[in-house]
This record gives C-alpha cells, sequence and structure tokens, in this order.
C-alpha cells in the first residue's frame, strides 16, 4: 500500500527529530521501527521518519549518553536493538521541549500578531 | 564526548558496523512482514521495504564516519599508501632508505657517546655536587692546574672545610695479591675514608672505610670490586672477614662494591684505605693524591673555591704560607665530570658537527630524491587532483609518505649505530672516558625516532610545498621543465657539495695532524718488534732483597739468549703509558741551593740493556752496567732536554751530580744522557726525565733492609714479538728462573704507541667516513640533478642536435652546468670552512687550521668528483637521437 507523500517529510528540521525520539522513548524502550511509527501515528501520519536520518541519529544521541541501547528481543521473537531514555536523555527532552514551545510561541507571534494583540 | 570514549569507539567501529548491519536487517524483516500482513505479496513487500529506508550503506557509512576520527583513517590509509609506493619503486627506496639509515644510524651512535659521556651526570646519587678538589700553582716555570694532596694539606682541608659533606683524597697504583690460588697483579686505588661516603655508592656487602681502617695501628682492610670478587672468589657471599696478602700486608675483606661501581673513570679491581701517620705531617711533600668531595647542599663550586683559598690564607702554618705564595698556590676545584671527562668534549663536539653536517647532507639529497619523483608523478597528482583530491590532502600525503621513508631509515639507522656502538666498545679505546657507560638505550631509540621525524619533515616538506606551488597541475601530460623546481634542486646540490667540502677539510686537516704525529721520533723505534711483559716478585715468596736482584738480572740473561732476541732490558714503566707518570723532585748539584725544594722531575728506573731494547739512543756518556747494580754504585742517566737545560749539551752532563730530594740522599753521579723519549705523547713536549737504575740501593734510614723496586716490566726486542710461540719461550725462560712469577700486562710497546694516538686516529676515522659518506653524497646529488635536467631537456636536446650541434657542444652544456654548481658549493663551502675551522684548531697538531694546501686539495677533490659526476648525464644527453626523440613525444 503506497504511503501518501507528506510534504513535510523533507522539511523537518534536525534536531526535531531527535526531541521526537526521545519524546516516544518516555513512555519506555522501544526499537527503530517502533520509534518511527510512534512518530508517524502520533503526527496522524503528517511527519514521515526518513530512516535513513533515524538510524543517524539514535546513533548521535547515543553517542552524546541521551539514549541507551540494548539488545532484547522483538514482538515477533526477533533479535532487536533497543534503546531507552538516560537521566541525562530525560533532563534534554525537558530543555528542548521549553525551547522548542518558546520557538513555536515566538513564531506565531510573527505568523498572527493580531491574534496576539487581541486576547 | 571524552577523548578516551572517542578511542573506544575508534577501535570498536568495525564491530559497531556489524551491528548496523543487523538493527537494519531487522528493519527490513519487521517492514516487510507488516506489508505482507497488509496483504502484500512477498516479493513486492520487501522492494517496498528497501525503498523506504533508502541505501542501508549509506546509512552505514554515515554512522561509521561519526565513530571515526577521519584524520586519523586518512593518515593510516595514507601510510599504506606509502608502503605500497616504496615496495613498488625498490630502486629509489633503497637510496633513499639507505642515505637516511646511514645519516641517522651515524647521529645516533654519536648521540649515544656524547649523551653517555657528556650529558648524562655521574653515576653517583646526586653527582652534581661532586667536586675534584686540586691546587693550582707555578712549579718552575710550569703551570700545574692539577696539584693534589699530600697527608698535611689533607688534614688542614678535613679540619677547616666549611664547604665540604664528605672530603678524601685517593690515588692509584699496582699490587700483588696473594693468598688465594696463584698471585695475581691488581689494580688498586687507596683512598681516605671519605672518598666513597663522598660518592655516595653503598657497598653491596660488608661497609665503607671507617675512620679506624685510615688510623696505623689497627687492623689492614680491603674493599673488593664486583668483577675481581667475583673473578677472584666466585662471587662467595661469605668472602667478609677473609684475609687476603695484598703486596705482603694481610688484609681483611670488608666489603663488595656493587656491579654497576666505577670509580671516576678507573675500575680498580680492590679498594685500600689511605693510611697518614697523625703526627708531624710533613706538607712539602709531592702533591701526588687527587682530591674529591661532595659539597654541602646549597653550596657552589664558587663558594667552595672562596673557603678553600680561606683555608689556604689562614688555617696553613707560617713556613707553608710562604711557599704558597711563592708558588702562587690557589684552590682549584671543578666539578667531577670535568676531571672525568677531561677534554674530549671538543673531539666529541667536532665530530657529533661533522655528523650533523652528514645529516643534513642525506635530508638534502633524500629531498632531492622525493623531489624528482615528485615531478615525475605530477601526472598523477594533476588526474587526482581533477578527480576532487584537494591540494592539501595530496601535500599531507606526501609527507606521510616521507615520514614513512623516514622511519624506515631511522629504524635501519638504530640497526646500524648498534652495531658501531657494540664495535666501538670492543675497541682498547681509552681515549674516551666513560665508554662502558654507553648504549642504546631509551634515550638514544628516543633521539633516533627525533630524527627521522625531523629529516621526514625537511624533506618532506621541501617536495610538498614545491609540489604545492601555484600552478603546479599546470601540465597533466608533457609538463615543461619547471624552473622553479630545477632551482630548489641547484640549492640543494650547491649546499651539498659545500657541507661535503667542509666535511673533506676537517679529515684533510686530520690526516695532516696524524702524519705530523707520526712523523715524530717517540724515543723508541720499531714498538712492534718490543715485546713488554710485567713481572712481580712479591717478599711473600723471596723476601730477601738480594735473591730478587739476583732473579732479576738472571731474568734478563735468560730471556736474553732465547733464539731471535736482540736485547732485553728492565724497566718500571712503559713509555707513554698515562697510569704511570712517577716524578721526584731532583736537585742539581751547583744548581741547587739549600734551604730551596728542588723541581719535580719524571724519574724512571732502568736495567742495563733497556735503552737498547727500546731502541732509546744514548747521546754521550755510557748505559748502566750489571757492575753499577751488583756494587750498588749511585749512578743516574739523564735525558737529553734535562743535560739542555743544566748544562747546554749533553756531553757535559757526564761526570755531573744529581740526588733526588732536598736532603737525605747522597750524591748520584750522571754517566749518560739519552735521547728524549716522548713520555706523555707525541704530541706533548718530552719531559726532564732522570733514569735510576734497578737493583739494589742502600736503605733511606740505617738498619733498614737494603731498597729494591720488585715490580718492574721486561722489554724485549725481538722480530717475533706478539707471536705466541716467542711468549711461551719467554714464560719458560722465566720460569726457569722462578716458576710462581705471574707475567702480567703482556703487551707490545706499539700497543702503547697506537694508545696515544687512539684519539687522534679514533677522530681520524670517523671524519673520514664522515668527509668520504659526504662526498659521495655530494656526487650522487650532482648526478641525480643533471640527470634529471637531461631527461627533461630530452627535447630541446633533440631539436638542437636537429638543428646542428654537435655532441660535443651538448656535453659542454651539461658539464658547465655541473661545475658551476660544484664552484658555487665550493666557494660557499672554503668560506664556511674557514669559519668553523677553529673549532678543530685544539685537535690539531703540526698543521694549522688554515692549511693553504688541506683547502686547495679538499677543494680539487669535490669539484673533480662534480665534474665527473656530470660527465655522465652529459653524455646521456648528447647521445639523443633527434629523429626518435622527437618522435616520441
Amino acid at each position: 500500500m503506497p504511503r501518501r507523500e507528506s510534504p513535510l517529510q523533507s522539511e523537518m528540521v534536525q534536531g526535531t527529530l531527535d526531541m521526537l525520539i526521545l519524546k516516544t522513548l518516555v513512555l519506555g524502550p522501544a526499537h527503530g521501527q517502533t520509534i518511527a511509527h510512534a512518530i508517524e501515528k502520533g503526527s496522524e501520519e503528517v511527519l514521515q521518519v526518513e530512516h535513513g536520518s533515524l538510524y543517524p541519529a539514535l546513533r548521535r544521541l547515543e553517542n552524546r549518553g541521551w539514549l541507551a541501547s540494548f539488545w532484547g528481543t522483538s514482538e515477533n521473537n526477533r533479535r532487536a536493538k533497543y534503546y531507552r531514555l538516560t537521566p541525562e536523555g530525560r533532563k534534554q527532552l525537558a530543555a528542548q521541549t521549553s525551547r522548542w514551545e518558546e520557538l513555536v510561541r515566538a513564531i506565531g507571534r510573527i505568523l498572527n500578531p493580531a491574534e496576539e494583540g487581541r486576547s | 564526548m571524552s577523548w578516551l570514549e572517542s578511542w573506544r569507539r575508534f577501535r570498536r567501529r568495525d564491530e559497531a558496523d556489524a551491528e548496523q548491519r543487523e538493527e537494519l536487517e531487522f528493519y527490513l524483516d519487521v517492514t516487510t512482514e507488516e506489508l505482507i500482513a497488509r496483504g502484500m505479496d512477498p516479493q513486492a513487500a520487501r522492494e517496498a521495504a528497501r525503498r523506504k529506508l533508502g541505501s542501508p550503506t549509506l546509512i552505514r557509512e554515515e554512522i561509521y564516519r561519526m565513530n571515526t576520527w577521519t584524520f586519523l583513517e586518512g593518515l593510516l590509509r595514507d601510510a599504506r599508501h606509502a608502503l605500497r609506493m616504496i615496495r613498488r619503486n625498490p630502486g629509489f627506496s633503497a637510496a633513499a632508505i639507505l642515505s637516511l639509515a646511514l645519516g641517522i644510524g651515524a647521529n645516533t651512535a654519536i648521540f649515544s657517546v656524547v649523551n653517555a659521556v657528556l650529558i648524562r651526570p655521574l653515576p653517583y646519587p646526586d653527582a652534581d655536587a661532586l667536586v675534584g678538589v686540586f691546587n693550582s700553582g707555578e712549579l718552575h716555570g710550569r703551570r700545574s692546574n692539577d696539584m693534589g694532596f699530600g697527608p698535611g694539606l689533607y688534614a688542614v682541608w678535613r679540619e677547616s672545610s666549611e664547604a665540604f659533606e664528605e672530603f678524601g683524597v685517593w690515588g692509584q697504583g699496582a699490587a700483588t695479591l696473594t693468598g688465594a690460588g696463584d698471585p695475581d697483579q691488581v689494580h688498586t686505588v687507596t683512598v681516605t675514608q671519605g672518598v666513597l661516603p663522598a660518592l655516595g655508592v653503598q657497598p653491596l656487602l660488608g661497609r665503607w672505610f671507617s675512620a679506624e681502617d685510615d688510623t696505623p695501628g689497627t687492623p689492614q682492610t680491603v674493599i673488593l670490586s664486583h668483577a675481581y670478587w667475583l673473578r677472584r672468589f666466585g662471587g662467595d657471599g661469605g668472602v667478609l672477614g677473609r684475609q687476603v696478602m695484598i703486596d705482603s700486608v694481610s688484609r681483611q675483606v670488608i666489603g663488595v662494591m656493587p656491579r654497576s661501581f666505577r670509580f671516576l673513570d678507573l675500575e680498580p679491581d680492590v679498594l685500600l684505605p689511605q693510611r697518614f701517620a697523625t703526627a708531624n705531617l710533613p706538607f712539602f711533600e709531592p702533591f701526588s693524591l687527587s682530591g674529591v668531595a661532595r659539597l654541602k647542599p646549597g653550596v657552589t663550586v664558587e663558594g667552595a673555591n672562596r673557603d678553600a683559598a680561606r683555608i689556604l690564607q689562614q688555617q696553613m702554618p707560617e713556613d707553608f704560607r710562604a711557599y704558597a705564595d711563592e708558588v702562587q698556590l690557589r684552590p682549584n676545584l671543578r666539578p667531577l665530570k670535568q676531571d672525568v671527562v677531561g677534554d674530549i668534549s671538543t673531539v666529541l663536539g667536532v665530530l657529533a658537527g661533522a655528523l650533523g653536517l652528514v645529516f643534513l647532507l642525506v635530508c638534502a639529497n633524500v629531498a632531492n630524491l622525493v623531489l624528482v619523483r615528485a615531478q615525475a608523478r605530477t601526472q598523477e597528482f594533476a588526474i587526482r587532483a581533477a578527480l576532487g583530491a584537494g591540494r592539501r590532502r595530496i601535500a599531507r600525503e606526501l609527507l606521510v609518505e616521507s615520514l614513512t621513508l623516514g622511519l624506515l631509515g631511522g629504524a635501519c639507522g638504530v640497526a646500524l649505530a648498534y652495531g658501531a656502538v657494540q664495535s666501538l666498545k670492543v675497541q682498547d679505546l681509552s681515549a674516551i672516558p666513560r665508554l662502558a657507560e654507553v648504549a642504546v638505550d631509551a634515550e638514544t631509540l628516543a633521539f633516533a625516532l627525533a630524527g627521522s621525524v625531523a629529516a621526514s619533515l625537511l624533506f618532506g616538506l621541501i617536495a610538498a610545498l614545491q609540489c604545492g606551488l601555484p600552478g603546479w597541475v599546470v601540465g597533466a601530460r608533457g609538463a615543461s621543465l619547471g624552473l622553479e623546481q630545477l632551482r630548489t634542486q641547484n640549492v640543494l646540490v650547491v649546499a651539498q657539495v659545500a657541507l661535503a667540502l667542509v666535511l673533506l677539510v676537517a679529515s684533510g686537516l686530520l690526516i695532516r695532524s696524524f702524519m705530523a704525529l707520526r712523523s715524530v721520533e717517540p724515543g723508541f723505534t720499531r714498538a712492534e718488534s718490543v715485546q713488554a711483559v710485567s713481572i712481580a716478585i712479591p717478599d711473600t715468596q723471596v723476601p730477601e732483597p738480594e735473591r730478587v736482584a739476583q732473579m732479576q738480572a738472571d731474568i734478563v740473561e735468560g730471556v736474553g739468549r732465547l733464539p731471535g732476541v736482540e736485547a732485553v732490558g728492565l724497566t718500571d714503566s712503559l713509555p707513554m703509558d698515562p697510569d704511570n707518570q712517577n716524578g721526584m723532585t731532583i736537585a742539581v748539584e751547583g744548581v741547587f741551593e739549600p734551604g730551596e725544594i728542588p723541581p719535580f722531575r719524571r724519574i724512571k728506573w732502568v736495567s742495563p740493556g733497556l735503552f737498547a731494547a727500546q731502541g732509546t739512543r744514548l747521546l754521550a756518556g755510557r748505559d748502566f752496567a750489571w757492575e753499577d747494580l751488583t756494587q750498588r754504585r749511585r749512578v743516574a742517566i739523564v735525558s737529553e732536554s734535562m743535560a739542555r737545560e743544566y748544562w747546554g749539551e749533553p756531553a757535559a752532563a757526564v761526570g755531573k751530580r744529581v740526588r733526588p730530594g732536598p736532603t737525605g740522599d747522597s750524591w748520584m753521579e750522571v754517566v749518560g744522557v739519552a735521547e728524549d723519549v716522548y713520555e706523555a705523547g707525541a704530541d706533548k713536549p718530552a719531559p726532564l726525565l732522570v733514569y735510576f737504575r734497578t737493583g739494589l740501593d742502600q736503605p733511606r734510614q740505617p738498619g733498614q733492609p737494603l731498597s729494591i723496586r720488585r715490580s718492574l716490566i721486561l722489554e724485549i726486542r725481538s722480530d717475533r714479538a706478539g707471536a705466541g710461540s716467542f711468549l711461551r719461550e719467554v714464560r719458560a725462560a722465566i720460569h726457569a728462573v722462578n716458576p710462581n712469577l705471574p707475567l702480567t700486562e703482556v703487551r707490545t710497546l706499539d700497543a702503547m704507541y697506537r694508545r696515544m694516538m687512539a684519539r687522534t686516529s679514533f677522530l681520524l676515522v670517523l671524519l673520514g667516513v664522515a668527509g668520504s659518506m659526504a662526498l659521495t653524497l655530494a656526487v650522487i646529488g650532482v648526478y641525480g640533478v643533471l640527470a634529471y635536467a637531461a631527461g627533461r631537456r630530452r627535447r630541446e636536446m633533440s631539436i638542437r642536435v636537429a638543428l646542428g650541434a654537435r655532441p660535443e657542444q651538448v656535453k659542454g652544456l651539461f658539464v658547465r652546468q655541473g661545475a658551476l654548481l660544484a664552484c658555487v658549493g665550493c666557494v660557499a663551502g672554503l668560506g664556511a670552512a674557514v669559519g668553523l675551522s677553529r673549532w678543530v684548531s685544539s685537535l690539531l697538531f703540526g698543521v694549522t687550521p688554515l692549511d693553504p694546501a688541506t683547502y686547495a686539495a679538499a677543494a680539487l677533490a669535490v669539484c673533480g668528483a662534480a665534474l665527473a659526476a656530470s660527465y655522465l648525464p652529459a653524455r646521456q644527453a648528447s647521445a639523443v637521437d633527434p629523429a626518435e626523440s622527437l618522435r616520441a613525444d
């Protein structure tokens, strides 16, 4: 079944993906496939995760010590690499989230100054 | 991200990559299954999953790069590439590596010597605090800086010094040890109690000498060296407390020194305590004992000298002070290392300088080679640049190639240096102090590594900069003559010629010095046919002096009867023996005023026949006769210089009288005058010498037994000297007189002569090697650059020949260029040689540092070699066939 091509796919800002991965893992350890699914489902298929960036991103986060990985068994009894959030990663998620929200508000103020003024 | 962590990842990067591959495989499988579950057929599902993932290789590459240090990775790749290039160009590589190995090896070897001899502290704890303690004074018109101590002076200094933590005096000698197996001639060092604590080396077994050991009347003691303990006592741990007889004194072994212990530059077999009588110490004894002291913390050598001057001025008795004023006695304390090392630093400095020049030459040569090859690879670089390689990337690769070459050359060089050091150490090079400490150690290896890297950077940078010049990619094909590059090569060649000339001048000057030294008549002839054997008759075996005298006469007679023996005689020391420079104060009748101290003269004891055996001519009077010995006549022979000093000419000396010491002894009649013997070496003036006869003498004090020298050296003149069969006959002849005599120090007089020449010949050989290496390298350099130019200008030459140029003209073109290079190099080299010549001047003898003949010969040699080197490429160039050469392009 061919998926709908999302215009946002290629525009996903670097760093945003990192944040989304961290957010997904708050719920518990998961392997790459699950993380991609979760992001796609969670964004109602608006965001498409390109696996060409997912795996390097995972490795980058792991190198920074925000994620830890371990080999586990998947739902269908296969060896799979799982990722979980480290305390450091949790802190980073909080920091990035608040920075993101600030950014969104700032952009929002510029795009809709009227709304801002009205409220 | 910590450094260590990233290094760990770098080392695990292949493993991580395998894991990544597995993770991606898993993703593919899961996605495929999902798609199948949604109703796709397996083939299409797999395809779709792949499409979604993109290229797994790209992903893996990206992650791999994350895990790696690109720079290091590139370096490794470049090194592998470099090794491939080295293998593929065996000729070039062999030339480069061999020259590097020679350059680095020679310098590493000389460094290991310089490091051990000059740089490293003496092998004692806190060695910087150690000083050699001497005085300087003017004795009979000659300034001496090494006046030592006698008992009186020593006692006052030990009491009064405020600068010394420990202080003692010592002297060296020889003795006969008996009491455990065969009698043995041993080297001794006699020390006062403070010497060993000053040096600070604890004994391996037992203890140091104590104050009691220095006091007369207590049991006599001895400390053994480690080597002698092993040799004589088999390393017996129970040796302490054993008694041995040394020169007929029974001594108790109280200690064994550790293996590493060396007494300054000596390796004595045994250490003996120095005993002085405590009362009425004479101050006017010969100042024959050397002093050594450890300074108190914080005291400088200057401070210690000031303190010593205070002692000389304030603490000495009145009559001594008057004497001290007369001879201008001044303290002369200096770092002990200076005492041990002596003036070898000039020799080593010159050698290190010369080999440093060779190193530069090697670098220039290899730079030339690398340059030539880099130019041959211009096309390759151009293509690679076109394919996207950055200039920096290519420069780095050139540098890595150089580094690889340098390290390979360095490794071979270390092997060479190791061999050189080993062969140096087995030579009898008494000329070099501390030679036993020389080794290829960690510091030497570090030096070799640094040398290799420095060399690589030097020639690598030249090559990289050359190829990095703007416009170097201009011609991918049929590149034209690179003028810039040729200019660099020319400069390198000129430098090579100049350096080679400097080294040739230095070795030339040394050769002239060597020849001048050889031409000095040393006062003995045909030294290679004079056999010397030491014999000592211990008084434990033969207590009566009369019998000793008889045995000595019998031995001379018995050996004299052997076939092929021309002459035999006995003496107490061989000429040119630096360890044996006995002397006494000698008063000359008529010149000597009562109350003054007569001058110190070199003394030798000789038997009748010694001058004949040694080849020393008698200029006037007669030799000693055996009747002189049997009748105990008071007779002496003086040297020519001595005779001229006092009586104007040799013949006038006969019949005059001399005596040892200002008082006491009776006069001795001068019966003969012998030609001068260069006792201290051919480069030093012959000393004023007085010969006493061997045999019995009246005792110093009435009532004592007659005195006799028991330890003498037999000199035998024979064409069979040195042969094993001859030595066996000599031994048999001696043992026929006394079967228990040990024969020691068997050598020829020539060995002494060569030892005296050792420093000069050592320097000569090494400078000669450096000079010929330099000349070879310069020739290769000239040849290389011209051959290269000839190759590049082949086309031009073809055109010239096609237009009617004769081969001689073409040839001349190149020879002229070679001559020009050589001339410029020679001028530069002559200038440098003149500037550097005063450096070697102290090592020269009988030739000035600016000897024109040497300079001319060196310049001629270099120019001739350079012209010869340029002839070959010139002939190649002129032999070009225009048609063929033009068609080729």
